[in-house]
């Protein structure tokens, strides 16, 4: 075989951009019948590729088992092409400013010596978490179970930043915005916002620290700003600039992008789409199965582990039913000590299938607020998947 | 193995793109060689004593074949993003790719003119289409 590579550069004069010549033509198809492409980025291990510029790296399911994700596991997603790859510690600033009294320029050693530092334990997951379930297919990161991690975060309580900035009477929101750039002047950059009153909550942090140690740079080194219980668009990544707004904050990331239908779920019919849309906001309430894993044979007569995990947005997983036939009838799992209201919990059943045979797991997560999964779901954007997941699990 | 393909790109701002080509890219052989080379620049990179953290980003982009529109394809899109964007989409209709190309032009901002959305989308439902005029997914931002 001929293995000659082309190495093709294009200087940084525009936005000129070459096609390759090639001696032998690969199809593309190649690569869309792959089932699972493994690639390692710096300061991770193998993760599955979905796009590798930018990255949107997703998690393998085994680290699930886990009830910290490793840091070097932890999922990947970045939107513009422009992705920091540098951070110098002594110039970095976190810079607060715009309807404060006091504007603040602020090093990571600042924040590390001059504030008293929380930790939290709280997921975050990929408002696109598990959206190449949905039916009918929507396009956008084609995320299996895998966009979704949980780990201690540490660092500086918003409220105690905005504090110390002073914040001016007649705020509303407060913008975040990141090392990441645009690749083109035209395409908008990256800047997410919450309400003042959200931002003040004393909960909304700024992690100088994961699971205890700084952050790989693709999961937002030096600084991700922490929102428990909601989705990871607002969790912005190498975040530099904090704006205090007197005013709604606008753009196209939260006026067109990340939106939901203003409806039970966020679901709407294929056919009839929601006219009413509002910004995705707190998680639903899921389970995710860990094992058995998706190609393990079980034995029959065999007492089977049948794990999972489950979280919602805060109010707590207080119920979590399992099937063993297809949804005919359930029964309770074993729920292991809750972590932190934030974090996810695991759940855990005994399953001993008396014969050989195709067998269907479910599991069915309840909150403390009553709010469970359901059987169908779908949106144009193929947010928020929480479908009650079926394993198909081979007896024999 | 003496020569292999390798992708890089400059993080220089808008600089983009080279596509590696010779041999499918997801032969375990060659999955390998990636991972020996992104440990390799994992360790070069890890100097924890250093204020100044630095990263370089592998990459892995699959080679399109030939047909009308790969120009305007390779021109227009690759240059902000992963032609992975395309690959790991499943097969859409026409109606659905339309809808894509024209969310790429008018509202993420990319450069396309009209003549080259109908050009690129002839293109992408030739890779990665299907029969059919499936509903497209309109004002579907598939973040």
């Amino acid at each position: 075989m001929n293995r000659r590579g082309f190495l093709q550069l294009v200087g940084a004069t525009g936005v000129a951009a070459l096609t390759a010549s090639c001696n032998r033509i690969n199809s593309v198809v190649g690569s869309l019948s792959s089932p699972t492409n493994l690639i390692r980025f710096p300061e991770k291990t193998e993760m599955i590729l979905l796009t590798d510029r930018p990255p949107q790296l997703e998690t393998p399911l085994h680290y699930f088992r886990q009830d910290l994700t490793p840091n070097e596991a932890f999922f990947v997603r970045w939107h513009l092409e422009g992705v920091p790859t540098s951070v110098d510690l002594r110039t970095f600033r976190l810079n607060v400013s715009g309807h404060v009294r006091q504007p603040l320029r602020l090093s990571v050693d600042d924040l590390r010596s001059q504030f008293e530092p929380v930790s939290i334990v709280a997921v975050n997951q990929c408002s696109g978490n598990s959206r190449s379930f949905f039916e009918p297919r929507v396009p956008g990161g084609q995320w299996k179970h895998g966009a979704v991690g949980n780990a201690k975060w540490t660092g500086v309580p918003m409220k105690s930043i905005l504090d110390r900035a002073q914040v001016r009477s007649g705020a509303v929101d407060v913008s975040f915005n990141g090392l990441d750039v645009p690749p083109l002047p035209s395409v908008s950059d990256f800047v997410k916002a919450l309400s003042i009153d959200h931002a003040w909550d004393g909960e909304v942090m700024i992690a100088y620290a994961m699971n205890d140690q700084p952050l790989p740079l693709v999961n937002g080194f030096p600084l991700r700003l922490v929102v428990p219980g909601w989705y990871g668009t607002y969790w912005v990544k190498a975040l530099s600039d904090i704006t205090v707004l007197p005013r709604a904050f606008s753009n196209f990331w939260t006026d067109k992008a990340y939106r939901i239908p203003n409806a039970p779920n966020g679901t709407e019919p294929p056919k009839d789409l929601a006219k009413d849309t509002i910004p995705i906001n707190r998680f639903n309430v899921r389970s995710i199965f860990v094992r058995p894993d998706p190609d393990e044979i079980v034995h029959p007569g065999t007492l089977t582990e049948i794990e999972g995990i489950a979280f919602d947005s805060g109010y707590g997983i207080r119920r979590v039913e399992v099937s063993t036939d297809g949804g005919a009838t359930w029964a309770d799992a074993r729920l292991d000590p809750e972590i932190g209201k934030y974090s996810w919990r695991r759940w855990r059943a005994s399953w001993t299938p008396r014969s050989s045979g195709q067998y269907r797991l479910m599991a069915r997560a309840t909150n403390a607020v009553g709010d469970t999964q359901s059987k169908e779901q779908w949106n144009r954007s193929g947010f928020m998947w929480n479908v009650i997941q079926q394993v198909d699990v081979k007896v024999g | 193995m003496t020569s292999k393909t390798k992708s890089l790109v400059l993080s220089l701002g808008l600089a983009a793109l080279l596509a590696g080509c010779g041999h499918p890219s997801n032969t375990s052989k060659e999955a390998d060689h990636r991972i020996a080379d992104a440990k390799m620049e994992s360790m070069l990179d890890s100097m924890p004593d250093s204020p100044v953290h630095t990263i370089v980003m592998p990459h892995d982009e699959p080679v399109f074949p030939p047909g009308p529109g790969r120009d305007e394809f390779v021109t227009a899109c690759v240059v902000c993003h992963s032609p992975r964007y395309i690959t790991m989409q499943p097969r859409f209709s026409r109606t659905t790719w339309l809808g894509e190309v024209n969310k790429m032009k008018d509202v993420y901002g990319a450069h396309i003119s009209d003549e080259q959305v109908q050009r690129i989308t002839d293109y992408l439902v030739s890779i990665n289409g299907k029969a059919g005029t499936g509903r497209a997914p309109k004002g579907a931002y598939g973040e």
